[in-house]
C-alpha cells in the first residue's frame, strides 16, 4: 500500500515540467491568463481588481501555489515579496517580476473593536513606533533576513513574568518570516516582535497556532486578544478590528516561472532522500508528526467513548418515551447530522464557548463526540429495529422486566447488526478529524501543513501524513475488533458459554 | 385456577374480543379452536398480559391480574407461553436459551441452571444439541427447546399459540408429541389450534370461539361429534368436506390444487389417498369435464371420513350427461379407473348444476 503511495507520488515527480508555458516579464502579458491568488488575502483583492479578464484560481497555502505554478497550473500567482524572497531560494526555477502590483502593503496586527482591543492596540502601535525610532527594530529585522540561522530565536514567552495578565496571540504558523514552526517552536518577526513587547509592557504571551481563515473570528469574539502573522492591512478588516502600526511593509508581486528550462533535475533516490530528511530529520520535525498524531488519535479516542455513551444515552431518553426528550433528541440528531463538521467545529468554538476559555482540543472532542453520538445513535436505532419484535415478546413472556428485557437480550443482538458499521465508523471518524485545525489543534494534517510550509515540499509531507492515517486507522481497527470480539454473543467458544458450570462429560 | 369474565378487547380498527367469559381448572388441557380471527391467539396474549385488555377481569389464583397492584412480570413467571414462531433468543446457544431466564429471573446457580436445561433437552429429546444455535437447528428442534424454555421457569399454566403452525407437516408429530406428554403428566394448558385431530385428542375441554365470544363448548366429541350450534357444525362441516366451485369454466388450477393439500392434510388423509384425490380432480375436471362444449359450471366435493378412511368424491356439472366409457380422453379415463372402487352417474333436478358424478375412492 505504502510502495504504491510512493510509486504514485514519484509519478507525479518526474511528469511534470516539459510543456510549461513560461518566460513572461511583464504584467501586461498576464491579462488573460490563469493566476493563483490565497484565499482571503491581500493580494487576492488586488489581482481581482487589477486583472478583471485574468481566470483567477484560489488556493490555501503558498506552496500549493508553487506547485501549481511548477505544474503548469497557473501562469503566475501573487504573493508578498517579503514571502517570495526567503522561499524562492528553495525554487531556483521560479522567480517573480520586479513590476509590483498597486501599493506597498503593511502587515500588522489586530485587535478586535473593544475598550481593551483598543488599549492593547495602542500600547503595541507606541511600542513598535518607539523601537522603529530608537533601531531596535532593524536590528530585529536584520536577523531574520539575513543569512545566520542561529540567530533566528525567540524568547520564550512562559519566561515572561507577566504582572500584567496574559495575552492570547492567533497565529496562522505557515507564514515564513512572519510567524513559522522551527525546532517544534513558533517564531518569525511577528513572533519576535510581539514577545519583545510583552517583555516590555509586562504581560504573558500564550500563542495559539491555527488556520488563517480562523484568525479573524478567533480575534472577533474575544478567543484571543490580538493576532499577528502577515495579516495585511485592508479598509475592510480595519472596519472590523483596530490595526496597529506596521510590522513590516512589502509589495506584493507576481511569481512566474524562468523563461528558461531549468535542469537540475535530480535522481529519484537522491530526491526522495533528501525530501525524507528534510521532512522528518531536520529540525527534529518527527516529533511534530508524533504530536500530531498523538493529538488526532486522543481527540478520536475520547469522542469515541463519549460519543458512544452519548448515542446510547439518547437512545435510552427516547425508549424511556419522555415526549420532550425524543423531540430533543430527534431535532439535534437531525442538526448535526446535516452540518458539515467543520461548521459544527467552528460554532460551538467561536459562538457557544467563545467565552468559556476551554481549548480548541476540548471543544473538537466535544463536536466529534456529538458527531459520533449521533451516528452511534442511528446505529442502536436501526441494530434494534432488526431484532424481531417476538424477541421481546418472548422475554417479557418468560417474566423479564422491560429494562432487563433491552439489556439482556435485545442490545446483544442489536450489536450483531451494528457493530460492523460501528467499526467503520470510527475510521471514518479518525480522518473526519482531520478539519480539527481550524479550532486551533494542532493534528497530525495541521502538522502537516505546518512542514510543508517550512520545507516547500508539497507532496511528501502530504503522504508521510497519509501513511500514519493507514498506520493509525489500522491500529483502531485492530483494538475495536479485540473489544467487540468480546461483545459479539457468537465469537464465543465453548468454554466461555459454559464457564462456571460442571458438565458430565 | 384462571377465572375470566366479561373480557373485552378493543382496537380502533377492530374488537377481537368481545365478551370471554370462561374458567381454567387446574389439570385442564383446553383446545382453543375457531376461524381465523376471531380472537383466539388474543384470548391467550391478553392472559399474560401481552396485551393489555379493554375492560372485565382476569383472576390468576385468585389474584386480579388486571389491578394496577399486580406484578406483572410474577403473573408471567407463572404462566408460560409458546409461540407460533418460537422466538428462541437468536443470540444464545440453546443451553442458554433455557439457563438465562432462570438465572436472570430465579435466581438460580448457573450450575443449578444448567443441570435442569440438561434434563429439560433430554426430556425433549434434544440432549445432543446443547450448544447448537437456533439457526442451526430446525423448525420442530426450535419449538422443542422453546417448550424447555417455558418449562425451566416451573410455570403453573402453559399457553400454546398454534405451537405447530410454522412447522412441516413432518415435524408437526415430534412437537405434538412433547405437549402430549406434558398432557398426561397433568399440565394445565391451554392451546390455539388449527389441527383437529391434535385438538380432538389431547384435549378434555374445546373452546370454539366464534366473532370474539366463546360461542361452543364442551368435551371434543360434543364439539367434533355432536355440535350443538349452527356456526359450530358448520364449521365442522366445513372442516371435513372440501368444496371447489368453477363457474364460467374458470379454473384457478394451482390455488385448487393447493385447498386439496391442505384440505388433506388438516385432515390427516393418508398420502395415497391425498394423490388420489388431485389426480381426480385434475383429469376429471380439468382434462374431461371442462374442455366439453356445454360445461361452464363445475362444483367438486370431497369429502373423508376419518372412523371408515373412506374418500367420497361428488362432482356436479352442467351440460349433457357424459360417462367416463365414452370420453375420447381414454388417458384421462384410465388414471381415473385406476384411483376409484366405483362410478356412478346421476340427475338431480334439484341440485344445481344438476347433472352427478359420485367416485369412490380407493382406500389406502
Amino acid at each position: 500500500m505504502i510502495t504504491a503511495v510512493l510509486l504514485v507520488f514519484l509519478c507525479g515527480c518526474s511528469a511534470k515540467k516539459d510543456d510549461v508555458p513560461a518566460g513572461y516579464t511583464e504584467l501586461s502579458q498576464l491579462t488573460e491568463k490563469r493566476i493563483g491568488v490565497t484565499t482571503g488575502s491581500v493580494q487576492a483583492i488586488l489581482v481581482e481588481q487589477m486583472f478583471p479578464d485574468a481566470e483567477i484560481l484560489h488556493y490555501s497555502t503558498t506552496v500549493d501555489m508553487l506547485e501549481a505554478l511548477k505544474a503548469g497550473k497557473v501562469d503566475a500567482f501573487a504573493e508578498a515579496e517579503a514571502l517570495l524572497k526567503i522561499m524562492l531560494g528553495e525554487y531556483p526555477e521560479v522567480t517573480y517580476l520586479d513590476e509590483k502590483l498597486g501599493s506597498p502593503m503593511q502587515v500588522g496586527a489586530i485587535f478586535p473593536k473593544n475598550e481593551k482591543g483598543r488599549k492593547y492596540c495602542d500600547e503595541y502601535s507606541t511600542y513598535l513606533r518607539d523601537i522603529k525610532e530608537n533601531g531596535t527594530y532593524d536590528e530585529i529585522l536584520q536577523i531574520w533576513y539575513g543569512d545566520d540561522e542561529d540567530l533566528r530565536v525567540v524568547e520564550d514567552p512562559d519566561s515572561l513574568p507577566g504582572p500584567n495578565g496574559t495575552l492570547h496571540m492567533a497565529v496562522f504558523t505557515s507564514a515564513v518570516p512572519f510567524s513559522y514552526v522551527k525546532d517544534g517552536k513558533v517564531v518569525g518577526v511577528d513572533i519576535d516582535l510581539a514577545t519583545h513587547f510583552c517583555r516590555e509592557y509586562g504581560y504573558r504571551l500564550e500563542i495559539v497556532q491555527m488556520d488563517f481563515p480562523a484568525i479573524l473570528p478567533a480575534v472577533l469574539t474575544g478567543k484571543c486578544e490580538f493576532a499577528c502573522g502577515g495579516i495585511a492591512y485592508t479598509a475592510e478588516r480595519a472596519e472590523t478590528f483596530y490595526y496597529s502600526e506596521f510590522t513590516m511593509e512589502s509589495y506584493s508581486v507576481m511569481a512566474v516561472l524562468k523563461g528558461t528550462g531549468i535542469s537540475g533535475q535530480k535522481s529519484i533516490v537522491s530526491s526522495i532522500r533528501e525530501s525524507f530528511e528534510k521532512t522528518f530529520i531536520r529540525e527534529n520535525r518527527w516529533k511534530l508528526f508524533v504530536r500530531g498524531a498523538w493529538n488526532t488519535v486522543l481527540i478520536t479516542a475520547l469522542s469515541v467513548i463519549f460519543g458512544t455513551l452519548l448515542g446510547f444515552g439518547a437512545y435510552l431518553l427516547v425508549r424511556g418515551g419522555n415526549r420532550i426528550g425524543i423531540w430533543f433528541v430527534r431535532a439535534l440528531a437531525w442538526l448535526i447530522a446535516g452540518m458539515p463538521a467543520i461548521v459544527l467545529l467552528m460554532i460551538l468554538y467561536y459562538i457557544i464557548f467563545s467565552s468559556s476559555g476551554i481549548s480548541g482540543q476540548t471543544v473538537a472532542i466535544i463536536a466529534f463526540s456529538m458527531i459520533f453520538g449521533t451516528s452511534m445513535y442511528g446505529m442502536i436505532c436501526s441494530g434494534v429495529d432488526a431484532v424481531d419484535k417476538g424477541q421481546t415478546e418472548a422475554a417479557y413472556a418468560l417474566g423479564y422486566r422491560d429494562r432487563d428485557a433491552f439489556f439482556r437480550i435485545i442490545l446483544p443482538q442489536a450489536a450483531i447488526h451494528f457493530l460492523p458499521s460501528y467499526k467503520s465508523q470510527i475510521t471514518a471518524l479518525l480522518k473526519a478529524t482531520a478539519v480539527v485545525g481550524y479550532v486551533t489543534v494542532l493534528d497530525l494534517t495541521k502538522m502537516g501543513d505546518i512542514v510543508r510550509s517550512r520545507t516547500y515540499e508539497p507532496f511528501f509531507p502530504l503522504i508521510a501524513v497519509t501513511v500514519i492515517y493507514f498506520i493509525l486507522s489500522g491500529l483502531l481497527t485492530k483494538i475495536t475488533d479485540i473489544l467487540t470480539r468480546k461483545i459479539d454473543p457468537k465469537q464465543r467458544t465453548q468454554e466461555e458459554i459454559l464457564k462456571g458450570v460442571k458438565t458430565h462429560d | 385456577m384462571i377465572e375470566i369474565r366479561d373480557l373485552e378487547k378493543k382496537y380502533e380498527m377492530s374488537t377481537p374480543l368481545r365478551d370471554v367469559n370462561a374458567d381454567i381448572h387446574d389439570g385442564d388441557v383446553i383446545a382453543v379452536i375457531g376461524p381465523s380471527g376471531t380472537g383466539k391467539s388474543t384470548l391467550l396474549r391478553c392472559i399474560n398480559l401481552l396485551e393489555r385488555p379493554t375492560s372485565g377481569s382476569i383472576r390468576i389464583d385468585g389474584e386480579e391480574v388486571l389491578s394496577a397492584s399486580c406484578d406483572v412480570s410474577a403473573i408471567r413467571r407463572k404462566v408460560g407461553m409458546i409461540f407460533q414462531s418460537f422466538y428462541l433468543f437468536d443470540h444464545l446457544t440453546a443451553v442458554e436459551n433455557i439457563m438465562r431466564p432462570q438465572t436472570d429471573l430465579l435466581g438460580r446457580s448457573r450450575q443449578e441452571a444448567y443441570e435442569r436445561s440438561v434434563e429439560l433437552l433430554g426430556k425433549v429429546g434434544l440432549a445432543d444439541k446443547l450448544l447448537k444455535y437456533p439457526d442451526e437447528l430446525s423448525g420442530g428442534q426450535k419449538q422443542r427447546v422453546a417448550i424447555a424454555r417455558a418449562l425451566a421457569m416451573d410455570p403453573e399454566y402453559i399457553l400454546f399459540d398454534e405451537p405447530t403452525s410454522a412447522l412441516d407437516p413432518a415435524m408437526r408429530g415430534e412437537v405434538q408429541a412433547v405437549i402430549r406428554d406434558l398432557a398426561d403428566n397433568g399440565r394445565t394448558m391451554m392451546i390455539v389450534t388449527h389441527d383437529m385431530h391434535f385438538a380432538r385428542t389431547i384435549a378434555n375441554r374445546v373452546f370454539f370461539m366464534n366473532n370474539g365470544v366463546i360461542y361452543e363448548e364442551g368435551t371434543p366429541e360434543e364439539i367434533f361429534d355432536h355440535p350443538q350450534k349452527e356456526l359450530t357444525r358448520q364449521f365442522i362441516r366445513d372442516l371435513r368436506v372440501l368444496e371447489i366451485e368453477i363457474m364460467d369454466g374458470l379454473l384457478d388450477f394451482p390455488g385448487a390444487i393447493s385447498s386439496i393439500t391442505e384440505y388433506c392434510s388438516r385432515n390427516r388423509i393418508p398420502p395415497k389417498t391425498t394423490l388420489r384425490i388431485q389426480q381426480v380432480f385434475e383429469e376429471l375436471v380439468r382434462q374431461i369435464l371442462l374442455p366439453e362444449p356445454g360445461i361452464s359450471h363445475i362444483r367438486f366435493i370431497a369429502e373423508y371420513s376419518e372412523t371408515e378412511e373412506n374418500t367420497v368424491v361428488t362432482v356436479l356439472h352442467d351440460g349433457e350427461t357424459f360417462s367416463l366409457e365414452t370420453t375420447e380422453n381414454r388417458l384421462s379415463a384410465a388414471i381415473i379407473q385406476n384411483a376409484v372402487t366405483s362410478v356412478g352417474y346421476s340427475t338431480e333436478p334439484d341440485a344445481v348444476p344438476e347433472r352427478q358424478i359420485v367416485l369412490q375412492l380407493k382406500k389406502e
